[in-house]
């Protein structure tokens, strides 16, 4: 599923549109960027609360298909531009961690 | 010049997590046995006990002021002054901005600020366990304008490292980093290369008594004080900082 996709059946607001037709093939939830380098495979759609400048270079070394700010979260304007330069899809949930994972859970393995 | 033995984080009565035994008096003490040359209290997003282990050091040890911030990341950092009302100022300034959430001290611990007579001078009410809604570039900033020391603390931990919490070393000057009392350096600088031509300090990171003494950093320099601290931070004027030995054991 691409991310457009994604974003539309969850009310993702896209902050950086910078590849939407990236292919969703899993999520990953977590705050430690440590733990994401480590673990997150790529095409994963990242949920997180860490709104550090760090987010976006660690979804570019993983390859994430995205990064998503949960409950309504959102990163200052350094982020949106570095993200823009790299080509990092970053979103917002305004639903929390919990349910925004649930919804993609259920959308990606029906 | 020579080596001197110095531990910069050290925690107090004042932090939730820190033992009802660690009054000031009582680190200095622990501090002597363990021949440190120079330590701080660095207790979570506040300093207010270093004034108090000063006036009962004297110069043995040289006691510096200083906090361990929580950024907004969850990232912890050391910030050290040579000036008390430097460091009382942004502690001041955090406090304003932290949480409402009272420390309960049946669940955390006391927040006690306690005298060169072992005294409770007073007790704080906000949980200082909380991270201040500050982003670390911001910290940065306040502690440098007050020209403080800024030293990110255990940077390998999960909880609350830099590197554990970010990854990768952001964008910014670190001249020098702490890592964990049990993480042999070679072991660091082998996970994150981006460490290697850096400072590397140990300390104790101590909230009891008797853990004073299992981590320290040596220094060599003219003197045990800030300004040569500052200079070794830098690699600068022959000063320079070597991490003592790995505590075995740890987790």
């Amino acid at each position: 599923m691409t991310l457009a996709q994604v974003a539309e059946e969850l009310r993702l607001e896209f902050l950086v549109r910078a590849d939407p037709e990236a292919e969703v093939r899993g999520g990953y939830v977590s705050d430690l960027l440590s733990d994401v380098l480590a673990h997150a495979e790529p095409g994963e759609l990242w949920l997180t609360h860490q709104r550090h400048l760090n987010v976006v270079a660690v979804a570019k070394l993983r390859k994430l298909s995205g990064v998503v700010f949960v409950r309504d979260l959102r990163p200052g304007p350094e982020v949106i531009q570095k993200a823009n330069e790299e080509g990092v899809n970053l979103l917002v949930s305004a639903e929390n961690a919990f349910h925004t994972a649930g919804k993609l859970h259920r959308l990606l393995f029906p | 010049m020579r080596w001197f033995r110095i531990d910069l984080h050290i925690h107090s009565v004042l932090s939730p997590c820190g033992s009802l035994y660690m009054s000031p008096r009582r680190i200095v003490e622990e501090a002597r046995k363990a021949r440190l040359d120079l330590i701080a209290i660095c207790d979570h997003n506040a300093g207010e006990n270093g004034q108090y282990a000063r006036k009962i050091a004297g110069e043995t040890p040289v006691v510096l002021m200083g906090m361990e911030i929580q950024t907004m990341e969850e990232v912890e950092i050391l910030a050290l002054f040579e000036d008390e009302e430097a460091c009382l100022s942004l502690q001041k300034e955090l406090y304003a901005l932290l949480p409402p959430i009272p420390c309960d001290p049946e669940l955390f611990g006391d927040q006690l600020v306690v005298d060169e007579n072992d005294e409770i001078v007073k007790r704080l009410d906000k949980l200082l366990l909380s991270p201040v809604p500050l982003p670390l570039e911001e910290v940065v900033r306040r502690v440098r304008e007050r020209e403080g020391l800024v030293i990110p603390a255990h940077v390998d931990r999960v909880s609350g490292g830099l590197l554990g919490v970010l990854g990768l070393l952001p964008a910014g000057d670190w001249p020098a980093v702490e890592i964990s009392p049990w993480l042999e350096e070679m072991e660091a600088l082998t996970r994150w290369p981006e460490l290697r031509g850096r400072g590397i300090l140990r300390s104790s990171d101590a909230h009891y008594p008797e853990e004073i003494g299992r981590g320290w950093t040596e220094l060599y320099a003219a003197a045990p004080n800030f300004s040569e601290l500052v200079l070794a931070v830098h690699r600068r004027q022959g000063r320079r900082l070597r991490p003592g030995p790995a505590m075995k054991g740890g987790s």
